[in-house]
């Protein structure tokens, strides 16, 4: 008797109660809305998790138009956290939440230290809300939001901040645009995340031929999808042989393939994000092709395959 | 809501550039409704990247003449405007189109209009055919008011139902009254109780002046801006209105052109 291979993994080891999640596939905050808006369409209770759209204190207009423009297999993207404020997420979207199977994290930003932990805060013992993910990376405002992503020494105090304020699991969120990533990465494990995300968008820009500007009022903006992926999965490799805790893999992810590279770089669990948009299903299609892979490939467990491509570990199965 | 593969069935070339695609798709037939669109992969690979909006511009129906169309068949009017619709118009018969839709609000005539005013600037047209379908199919009374360029870029009057008044307007005169599409309007704004337009910005803002005058008609305009997700999620396609930025591809493309910043 063939069992179903075991796809889940723990995102929150060192947390008392843990975020156990049954497979390792999320959404990315900002790709996927609520989790409502393709309920009918893809069966997100299928998913490991889904990270809902990036959340302030107050409700955000965003920035003005033009907010998208697509690149070779690309997506530069300005929307300046519109979103409907925390209070709201509470009210409205937690209650839906509180009947899912599957778990969401908020990803919550501000503009100062206080202002995440009053986010954090505010999340604390919701029903519902099965975690936080600290966006210190959005590239598209000013104020603080990116720069604490940016140095080692404001990404620690904005964690320590978050983890003090709430007893949920935290997963933050780190920037490509950071000069040294991987110190970045060891200063927010030490100030007590629970888990590591990245990429958030790489910094880009677009010039409008037309009007000989920058197609973005902003000028610059941030960069998705297919064309990031091996700038995101090198980060990645760097950031798991630096920390203990798990990392999260996200950047142009769109299929099977894509995550299992995340995952064999050492990633624990793997964000979808740009490729929602062209496929709903994309992130279900990655449960269901991780399932396959693993029968394919005669293992019984994801973790059989999480890091084995990190130096010093020797592949197991794969050829050599 | 759904997503599926749906194939080409009839493909026909209006205007050099502008291709009116039939597709076999009965659950998307059922679930349309006029100013809906629909997100259409234009692709296998990662590029293009992201889907194209496309007006659903005709339903068929058993029992209606809706310019051939079969029941369970859906049109698609579009223009090659940039990498993905010259990708769509390039298909052919039997190719599958993978369609997420119908999605949006569309248009709402009001219970009491009786005479419909529908007012196309170019493309725009495509979105007011439905609408027009639908509102013969009711037993109202509609006027269709086009302007393009030339006459190549008119929408054909026979595939128009009979039923409809269809009143032309050309730049450069070459089919119709010369001119723009509101020079048509002051003669048919008075007989209309509710106008639905879809077309560029200038046409809006000139249909506003105009409402502004007889402030008691209202007006319904289809919103066009570029897209991500299709579904609200991404907030790439924010139109700024009175009450805030809105979504043109859930809070629209249908809005309250009184709501509307023009």
């Amino acid at each position: 008797m063939i069992l179903p291979p075991n796809l889940s993994v723990e995102l929150a080891p060192n947390h008392k109660q843990g975020l156990p999640l049954r497979n390792p596939v999320l959404t990315a905050s900002g790709t996927f809305g609520y989790g409502t808006e393709y309920a009918a369409l893809a069966d997100c209770q299928r998913l490991g998790a889904i990270i809902c759209k990036g959340t302030t204190l107050e409700p955000r207009e965003g920035n003005p138009q033009p907010r998208l423009h697509e690149t070779a297999a690309g997506l530069l993207n300005s929307i300046g956290l519109q979103n409907i404020g925390v209070r709201a997420v509470v009210a409205e979207k937690a209650r839906i939440w509180a009947g899912w199977q599957v778990p969401v994290l908020v990803n919550i930003a501000g503009e100062t230290v206080d202002e995440f932990a009053r986010l954090a805060e505010t999340l604390d013992g919701v029903p519902g809300v099965a975690g936080v993910e600290v966006n210190i990376s959005c590239p598209n405002v000013d104020a603080g939001y990116v720069a604490f992503g940016a140095r080692p020494e404001t990404a620690a105090a904005v964690t320590r901040a978050v983890v003090q304020a709430t007893d949920l699991p935290v997963m933050v969120k780190l920037s490509p645009n950071a000069p040294d990533v991987v110190e970045v990465a060891r200063a927010v494990e030490a100030a007590g995340a629970h888990s590591l995300s990245l990429i958030n968008t790489i910094l880009g820009m677009a010039i409008d031929l037309r009007r000989r500007r920058p197609v973005f009022a902003r000028a610059t903006a941030g960069l998705s999808g297919p064309a990031v992926k091996p700038i995101a999965l090198r980060l990645v490799y760097e950031v798991a042989q630096a920390v203990r805790v798990p990392v999260v893999g996200i950047g142009g992810i769109a299929t099977t393939e894509d995550a299992l590279e995340f995952l064999m770089a050492g990633a624990t669990a793997v964000q979808v994000g740009t490729a929602s948009f062209a496929n709903p299903r994309a992130a279900a299609d990655v449960v269901d092709g991780l399932a396959a892979f693993l029968l394919r490939e005669g293992l019984q467990d994801i973790h059989d395959i999480i890091g084995v491509a990190l130096p010093g570990r020797v592949p197991e199965g794969g050829l050599t | 809501m759904i997503q599926a593969r749906f194939p080409i069935v009839a493909r026909d070339e209006l205007a050099p550039g502008t291709v009116l695609l039939r597709l076999r798709a009965p659950a998307l037939a059922r679930a349309a409704r006029a100013g809906q669109f629909v997100h259409v992969r234009c692709g296998d690979s990662h590029d293009p990247l992201l889907r194209r909006p496309i007006s659903l511009h005709r339903v068929g129906v058993a029992g209606a003449d809706r310019g051939g169309l079969q029941p369970d068949e859906v049109a698609l009017l579009l223009q090659v405007v940039g990498r993905g619709s010259a990708w769509l118009a390039q298909r052919r018969l039997g190719d599958e189109l993978d369609v997420l839709g119908p999605l949006g609000r569309g248009f709402r005539p009001e219970p009491k209009a009786g005479h419909l005013l529908l007012v196309g600037g170019g493309l725009g047209v495509a979105p007011l055919v439905m609408l027009a379908d639908e509102a013969v199919r009711a037993g109202l009374a509609v006027t269709l008011a086009m302007g393009t360029r030339t006459a190549a870029g008119v929408f054909p009057a026979r595939l128009l139902p009979e039923e409809v008044e269809y009143a032309v307007a050309t730049e450069d005169g070459s089919l119709g009254q010369k001119g723009l599409v509101t020079d048509l309007l002051p003669a048919l704004l008075p007989w209309s109780d509710q106008v639905f337009a879809c077309g560029p910005w200038p046409m809006l803002r000139a249909l506003r002046r105009l409402l502004q005058l007889t402030p008691a008609k209202r007006a319904q305009v289809s919103l066009e801006e570029r897209m991500g997700c299709g579904v609200g999620v991404c907030y790439g396609c924010v139109v700024e209105t009175r009450h805030g930025r809105r979504r043109v591809c859930h809070d629209g493309p249908v809005f309250n052109l009184d709501d509307v910043v023009l």
